[in-house]
């Protein structure tokens, strides 16, 4: 194919052209050339065409004359003037007959007025209408035609335009250049295990392939982005010293908030913010705990103490809330139970995971919420250290504008939160922290002070990734996720 | 975090100059409270719940004061010279099983043109953001401001039978017995039950019979209507424990406090909490702040001049003690509770800056726990196989639930919406949803995930236990139990586990193409083809092989550390 449009004289060739002259089919052509084109060793000349076609309606004014020629022949027979009721009479009624008279009278071959009168002298009419000319050119395949004319006969139903392209090939730049195989020599395709074998591909010619042209679409699997970004977050504290800790999704109301020293009737606590669960007894936690955090609720000292800690929140504590599962609502929950294994200080602690809380779902807001927890604790530990942190944490993930405000938190005092600036977001509540209290370092026997945060890690994910919607990163849609579409 | 409506010219007239707008973000920066809105006429400010006396005009004024150097300590506020008892409270035993406690104080007008209309609004705007926060819509406190001059103590607070009671109510013209008022006032509907026990409504009337209240619900109109001019208020709170009520009065006293108006204390006779000669209710209480709990948790050595500064700035008194100091906080600030709390009101005075930050160098060693390591190896070797990795909820719909027969998870008593209403015990659950919203894309779809489930352990401390499963799904034309079976062989033997199947009936499997798989005996996963009438209910047109493995299990049986927790 080719080698046939590479020797043509006359290019582009069409390709009805090319068909004839190779005696090959037009569709294999066709075949052939597209594949050609595929490997840029063709271009294509499409030029659009309109060919005006007879309709059926068309065809037939074709061969019994248009109705204002039909009219004329009648106004002929019946002497020059015709009544409505002899027009019909004629076969000319309806449409064809307004039409028929519009146009006679425009040509002036018609008086004004009933009975239908000839004007002028003339007995018989012009030889030809234009109408019928333009009407016997389109029937002629002739393309040239009074196109007002042609117009008219279109709107009146009798001509359609049939617009189609008419496509013209020559070789390109490439498929000008390329070397063709000599005739009977044949250049090796797909390197198969056959020719490896005889070694029969010795001394013969590669067909070279096109590089550039389209290959099949690859999808696969790659990590998360978000789980991704949780672990490069997690490297960033490892690299800081601190030891993950891990605590349950479902956790008893002692972990999740009385250790915390949040008071039993905290509105954090009630059914409209914590998601509580069907069919679930919980376990109270140790005794020796229970009454230590139980002493320091209600204002007491803990056994075996001689002052209490503080004059706590008054009432009566009650254990049987303490046993009570709840979903987790604080990451915090993991730093108590961790701290109440007695880790021997210096400790560093992280935990980034899932919580929960009442809330509907939208773009800002979801049921399940990611936090990073962290705790300091060893001799010396201070809200300096706290505030220290925060600055780490924030040029590490590469935002350099910082402030800290006083904040509260029930378990932490002092308790402050850090601000960051985010380039297109603005100032950014981030850090949350403290120092906790005694009232829950006391009941846990920590001996050293603790400095605490709980990051709004989602949050901060959402911006790192660019994302807007919270739910963007819980997202599984798979073609996204294979890296596909 | 609370918020409220303020009048800037009633701060404004607290201040010997006006604040710009820009000033006043400024004081407000190093406090608990924040400008969230602000025009000519008015302040929105939002604070922290533990600062709740800077939600009204006079307790924003006194901070006010404070940063900006016009005043510093707590303000005088008693009588210049001790006053004999000008009211009491006698508490009758029978309020005891309703609201037992309650406690009072009297308020007495700088000068003789007594209670402006200001200070009266704003009392009641203040009293019912109180009423709102620390006494949780009424049931923990309730407060009533009442005009002292035209009513004769002492009062009585009593549990009285219902058909003794007659009064006329606040907001109305005509006296009615006190069960039409229980059946047909709109604050009986929302607060009845607080202050009723039977056939018992509680009481506060004074020496006379007039009636001030029935608590925690409406003020008598007769008794209970402070008004321009009164010189004298007597303002009580109940509730049902002493701790809201002492803070409820001591919030409201703040308003009062910014005016100039002296406070006194009322007693209180009878049973109840706050029995007693009613000064703890209205005097400062004292804190003692060491000054190594101050500089341990400062990191900082502050002069004693400094922390005098600092605490006087932000209306605190303070003298030096052996060994440190003590701090006078007045009623209006019950966040202050112990040591640690006058030590943050001393390092958060002033703004802590970014550079007052350290970073020590680490002692310690940091490190994954050895079980999310674990975890790791399965998700990346999924990874690898092409499983696409997405990240699930691990709350699932009720119509997922329905829809795999046998499911049975942990349902929550109080869900948002039908779509986040149970916990899925098992991976299988969220991945029927993912493949659900998916079904617009071509197949194959292979993905996976390793993610928790919760499932029923009564042995757990919680009542159940949070478990770590790599799950996987296949959906291909061809696809089947070879498949799910050959892909956890695969898994385990990546970790160097022996297994075995067992024929096993699991939920949403087609019965006799399901299998347990045990390792050294134990349980470890599940695998199988998912029954046609769940893909048919999702939409998805080929079928789907599913493992799952229980990495909380499989650990362990490796040699591996069990869960921490």
């Amino acid at each position: 194919m080719l080698a046939a449009l590479r020797s043509s004289a006359d290019l582009p060739v069409e390709e009805a052209e090319l068909a004839a002259r190779l005696a090959l089919g037009i569709d294999v052509v066709r075949g052939s050339l597209q594949r050609l084109r595929a490997k840029h060793l063709v271009v294509l000349n499409e030029e659009p065409e309109a060919i005006r076609l007879l309709t059926a309606r068309g065809a037939s004014a074709a061969k019994v004359g248009l109705p204002e020629r039909r009219f004329l022949d009648a106004l002929d027979r019946h002497g020059g003037a015709l009544t409505p009721e002899e027009a019909a009479a004629e076969g000319i009624d309806g449409e064809e007959r307004s039409a028929a008279i519009g146009i006679l009278r425009r040509r002036g071959l018609l008086e004004d007025g009933v009975p239908f009168r000839r004007r002028g002298a003339s007995a018989a009419g012009p030889d030809l209408l234009p109408e019928e000319v333009v009407l016997k050119q389109v029937a002629g395949g002739e393309e040239e035609v009074d196109e007002a004319i042609a117009s008219a006969l279109e709107r009146r139903g009798l001509l359609r335009t049939e617009r189609r392209s008419i496509k013209r090939w020559a070789p390109s730049e490439e498929g000008r250049r390329i070397a063709l195989p000599a005739e009977g020599e044949e250049a090796i395709g797909a390197l198969t295990p056959d020719l490896l074998a005889s070694g029969g591909w010795q001394g013969r010619r590669f067909r070279p392939y096109d590089v550039r042209a389209p290959v099949p679409f690859l999808t696969g699997a790659r990590p998360n982005p978000y789980v991704a970004w949780l672990e490069e977050f997690e490297e960033i504290l490892i690299g800081l010293g601190f030891e993950q800790a891990e605590g349950p999704l479902l956790e008893t109301e002692f972990w999740n908030n009385d250790v915390l020293f949040m008071p039993q009737d905290h509105p954090a606590r009630s059914i409209h913010d914590a998601l509580s669960v069907d069919a679930i007894q919980g376990h109270p936690p140790p005794a020796d705990l229970l009454a230590r955090v139980a002493a320091v609720h209600e204002g007491r000292p803990m056994p075996g103490a001689a002052e209490p800690i503080g004059p706590g929140w008054g009432g009566r504590y009650d254990p049987a809330i303490a046993a009570r599962p709840v979903l987790r609502s604080q990451t915090t929950a993991v730093s108590a139970r961790f701290l109440a294994r007695r880790p021997r200080p210096p400790v560093r602690m992280f935990s980034i995971d899932r919580n929960f809380r009442r809330e509907e779902v939208d773009a800002r807001h979801g049921i399940e919420f990611g936090q990073c927890e962290g705790i300091l604790a060893e001799e010396g530990t201070s809200v300096r250290d706290l505030v220290g942190m925060f600055r780490e944490l924030a040029e590490a993930i590469g935002i350099r504008e910082l402030k800290i405000r006083p904040s509260y938190f029930p378990f932490t005092e002092p308790s402050i939160e850090g601000y960051v600036r985010h380039p297109r977001h603005g100032w950014m509540e981030i850090f949350p922290g403290g120092m906790f209290r005694p009232e829950v370092t006391g009941p846990l026997e920590v001996e050293v002070p603790v400095a605490a945060w709980g990051i709004g890690i989602t949050r901060l994910a959402l911006v790192a990734l660019g994302l807007s919607d919270l739910r963007e990163l819980f997202a599984d849609d798979l073609d996204a996720l294979r890296g596909g579409s | 975090m609370p918020r409220a409506v303020l009048r800037r010219d009633r701060v404004i007239a607290l201040l010997p100059n006006p604040i710009s707008d820009s000033a006043l973000e400024d004081a407000l920066f190093a406090s608990k409270a924040e400008v969230e809105a602000q025009d000519a006429d008015s302040l929105t400010i939002s604070a922290t719940p533990d600062r709740l006396d800077l939600l009204s005009e006079g307790g924003l004024a006194l901070h006010l004061q404070g940063v900006t150097g016009v005043a510093s300590g707590v303000p005088r506020y008693a009588p210049a010279r001790a006053r004999r008892l000008v009211a009491e409270i006698e508490v009758d035993p029978s309020v005891d099983p309703v609201r037992p406690a309650i406690a009072g104080f009297v308020v007495r007008a700088p000068d003789d043109a007594g209670l402006d209309t200001g200070t009266l609004e704003e009392a009641v705007r203040f009293q019912e953001l109180i009423h709102a926060t620390v006494g949780r819509d009424r049931r923990a406190a309730s407060l009533g401001i009442y005009p002292l001059d035209r009513l004769v103590p002492p009062f009585r607070y009593a549990a009285e039978p219902l058909d003794a009671v007659s009064f006329v109510p606040l907001d109305g013209s005509v006296e009615i017995p006190a069960d039409r008022f229980f059946r047909d006032h709109p604050m009986a509907a929302r607060y009845g039950p607080l202050g009723r026990s039977g056939n018992r409504c509680l009481t506060l009337r004074d020496a006379e019979g007039t009636i001030l209240s029935l608590p925690p619900i409406l003020n008598g109109r007769a008794g209970g209507e402070a008004r321009p001019g009164d010189r004298r208020l007597f303002i009580e709170s109940t509730g049902v424990r002493d701790r809201p009520v002492r803070e409820s009065l001591g919030l409201l006293s703040v308003v009062f406090v910014a005016r100039r108006w002296t406070v006194e204390p009322v007693a209180v006779r009878g049973p109840g909490p706050l029995a007693g000669d009613g000064r703890s209710i209205v005097t400062s209480h004292e804190i003692v702040l060491p000054s190594s709990t101050l500089q341990g948790l400062a990191g900082v050595r502050y002069p004693p001049a400094e922390v005098r500064r600092r605490l006087e700035q932000v209306r605190l008194s303070v003298r030096a003690r052996s060994g440190g100091w003590c701090v006078e906080a007045p009623p209006w600030r019950p966040d202050l509770l112990t040591a640690v709390d006058a030590a943050e009101e001393v390092i958060l005075a002033q703004a802590l800056r970014p550079e007052d930050g350290i970073v020590p160098p680490s002692r310690t060693r940091g490190r994954r726990l050895p079980e999310t390591l674990f975890r790791r190896r399965f998700a990346s070797a999924l990874l690898g196989l092409g499983f696409a990795a997405p990240f699930t909820s691990i709350l699932v719909s009720e119509a997922t639930v329905r829809r795999v027969p046998g499911a049975t998870p942990i349902r929550l008593v109080n869900p948002v919406s039908a779509e986040f209403a149970y916990v899925r015990d098992r991976l299988l659950l969220s991945h029927m949803e993912v493949l659900g919203r998916n079904t617009r894309h071509g197949y194959p779809q292979r993905f996976a995930e390793v993610a928790p489930v919760i499932v029923r352990d009564a042995s757990a401390e919680p009542g159940a236990a949070t478990r770590y499963h790599a799950g996987a799904i296949l959906a291909q034309e061809g696809a089947g139990f070879a498949d799910a079976a050959s892909l956890a062989d695969y898994l385990l033997r990546t970790v160097d586990a022996g297994s075995v199947r067992e024929p096993a009936e699991v939920p949403g499997t087609i019965s006799g193409r399901s299998a347990r798989v045990r390792v050294a005996g134990e349980p470890v996963g599940e695998v199988g083809e998912i029954r046609p009438e769940v893909l048919a209910g999702i939409g998805v047109p080929v079928p789907v092989a599913w493992m799952e493995l229980d990495l909380t299990a499989l650990g362990p049986l490796l040699g591996g550390p069990r869960a921490t927790h």
